[in-house]
């Protein structure tokens, strides 16, 4: 029965990112939540386990303060949780978290058969820390994947290339990146919150951890690029739909 | 030594590259070499395009994945220190550059939309969307090889020059790849291409199912412009192609008209359309995002507000 590990990230809700008056990013009213496309790796992680058992466990690396994604992480099915903790775990590289993640798994979930990751995280987007960690680990991986399937001790995977669809198989253990088309993730109930907080959660510290590398990019310039129109608007009764249609015309938009 | 390298799976991403290749190289006073499994006899094209050098991998056989490529790659960067690898950021590229990155314990900026070089520092600036697109960034590597994914059309190829002299090397055959391709399903459609289309209606949740698209179509047609979506409408519900899908994981559209129909107007949509000269909406929530990014909007319902739109378009 396959140990399946899946990661995800607690990121910035970016839709509550503010401009301030030089263009600077405000954050000070941001909340923060599973990164979108994770849920689904998550999702995908259990619709595995329904069909073929074993275990599913959580993984992430970041902040104290992240600790409320490991409960939402329990509450959408993982058995269990590991978390790599520390202050200094913010704001970290797709390079720093991988190396991270691959310190966690080699030292306390080996072995296992399948890691699943998102596509991509929704502050950075980077798409690297489900290769970067495959990598670290050696194990092939298959990123931008819409179907999945275990057979016979190998992941078959339905990868979305620019040609098509291609569809590989690699030999277990393997490394899965899922797009948001793989499946529709689950809102977990008050039951499902419930339980969750009861699921054991392994938390490692910064001490109890290899080092890891220093950034490899150095942030030069930071600056919102909000597009800000001032919107005219307009009502749906037939007066202002012509009006409407006039002022696309005056834009010569039409 | 040194040297700035591209990756690309197709010849038309590599050219591309070149150019942008060639620019840092004359300032970085650096070679240019560009790898090539696909196309074996591109290399005169790639030369005339500013290569010095064409590295010519074994093309993998129809089973082997271009991971089998990471070895070859790597095993030439440990040898050759190059400054830089610029990788166009399809699929499989980004996947190979991730590796790679890992494999050189080196940075990597994914979906890099702007490169330039800084005499002073001596250094390649790159140029990133953060946060969805609400930012951009601007970073620099501390070592070498700097290394980004860049998406295909972000920059322009260049002139050929018929007389630039360069070489062709052939690189060792790459070992078997740890992944086996069992199918490729080529898409048999057409794909269509919105990049330049002059005006696009974009499709957004707000529609409730599939055949109600129809209303997106006929305003298209009437306004003599091109369908887009927003991903959801492409991925989740599957009801366009993916290639119509706009934004952060999509394309990039510049149109004279960008009109949302129940779209809501996400950072990662509308950063697609920020080059779009005037962006209409309808949107049935007044207090939707899309609103603040619009010129005009309607605050309505779609399947009241279309019609009577199609309507007074007939009429006017
Ligand atoms: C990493 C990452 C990358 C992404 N990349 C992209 C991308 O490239 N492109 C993209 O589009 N999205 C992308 N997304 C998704 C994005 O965040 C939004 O979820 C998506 O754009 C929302 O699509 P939507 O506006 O169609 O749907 P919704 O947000 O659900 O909005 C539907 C809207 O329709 C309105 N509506 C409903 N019914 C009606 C009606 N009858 N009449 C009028 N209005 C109505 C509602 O008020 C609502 O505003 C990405 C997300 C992540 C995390």
């Amino acid at each position: 029965m396959p140990t399946i590990i899946t990661c995800f990230k607690w990121v910035v809700d970016e839709s509550y990112i503010r401009q301030g008056t030089a263009g600077e990013l405000d954050f000070s009213v941001v909340d923060y939540r599973i990164s979108d496309y994770d849920r689904n790796a998550i999702e995908e992680a259990m619709r595995l386990k329904a069909i073929y058992g074993g275990e599913v466990l959580a993984l992430t690396a970041g902040v104290p303060e992240a600790t409320k994604s490991i409960k939402d992480a329990l509450s959408r099915g993982p058995d269990r949780a590991f978390f790599a903790v520390d202050p200094s775990f913010g704001g970290l590289e797709p390079a720093q978290t991988a190396a991270l993640l691959a310190a966690v798994v080699k030292a306390h979930i080996t072995p296992y058969d399948l890691i699943l990751c998102g596509e991509g995280s929704g502050d950075l987007y980077a798409q690297q820390v489900g290769p970067r960690l495959a990598e670290h680990l050696g194990i092939p991986s298959i990123s931008f994947v819409q179907k999945v399937d275990i057979q016979e001790g190998k992941v078959i995977a339905e990868r979305r290339v620019e040609e098509g669809i291609e569809v590989v198989a690699a030999t277990l253990p393997a490394l899965v990146t899922v797009l948001p088309d793989i499946n529709v993730p689950r809102i977990p109930g008050v039951k499902d919150t419930l339980m969750a907080s009861k699921k054991p959660v392994l938390s490692l510290k910064k001490e109890d951890l290899p080092p890891i590398p220093e950034p490899y990019l150095q942030t030069l310039e930071m600056k919102t690029a909000k597009l800000s129109r001032a919107c005219e608007k307009f009502g749906s009764d037939d007066a202002e739909i012509n009006r409407f249609l006039n002022a696309l015309r005056k834009k010569a938009a039409i | 030594m040194g040297g700035i390298w591209i990756v690309a799976e197709k010849k038309e991403h590599a050219l591309e590259l070149l150019s942008i290749g060639r620019f840092l190289g004359n300032k970085m006073g650096t070679n240019l070499s560009v790898f090539s499994w696909r196309d074996q006899d591109a290399c005169f094209d790639y030369i005339a395009h500013g290569a010095d050098e064409v590295l010519l991998p074994t093309p993998p056989a129809a089973d082997q994945s271009i991971d089998v490529l990471l070895p070859v790659i790597a095993g030439e960067a440990q040898m050759h220190h190059p400054d830089a690898i610029f990788f166009s950021a399809t699929a499989r590229c980004k996947d190979l550059a991730a590796r790679l990155a890992a494999r050189l314990s080196a940075g990597l900026c994914s979906n890099c939309i702007g490169l330039s070089y800084d005499e002073g520092a001596k250094n390649i600036i790159m140029e990133r969307l953060a946060y969805g697109g609400a930012a951009i960034q601007k970073v620099a590597c501390r070592i070498r090889p700097v290394m980004a994914t860049i998406p295909p059309g972000t920059f322009a190829r260049g002139d050929s020059d018929t007389g630039r002299k360069g070489q062709c090397r052939e690189l060792p055959a790459p070992p078997t790849s740890a992944l086996k391709i069992i199918e490729l399903k080529k898409r048999t459609r057409e794909i269509k291409d919105i990049t330049e289309a002059r005006v696009i209606v974009a499709a957004g949740r707000g529609f409730e199912k599939q055949e109600d698209l129809t209303l997106v179509r006929q305003l298209a047609d009437r306004l003599e412009g091109e369908i887009g979506c927003t991903r959801p409408v492409s991925e989740e519900n599957r009801w366009l192609p993916v290639e119509l899908c706009i934004g952060l994981s999509g394309v990039q559209v510049k149109p004279d008209l960008y009109f949302g129909l129940g779209v809501s107007g996400q950072v990662q949509h509308v950063t697609g359309i920020r080059n779009a000269r005037v962006i209409a909406a309808v949107n049935k929530d007044e207090n939707a995002p899309i609103f603040s990014v619009a010129d005009l909007g309607i605050v309505g319902d779609i399947y009241d507000v279309v019609p009577k739109l199609l309507q007074a378009l007939n009429k006017g």
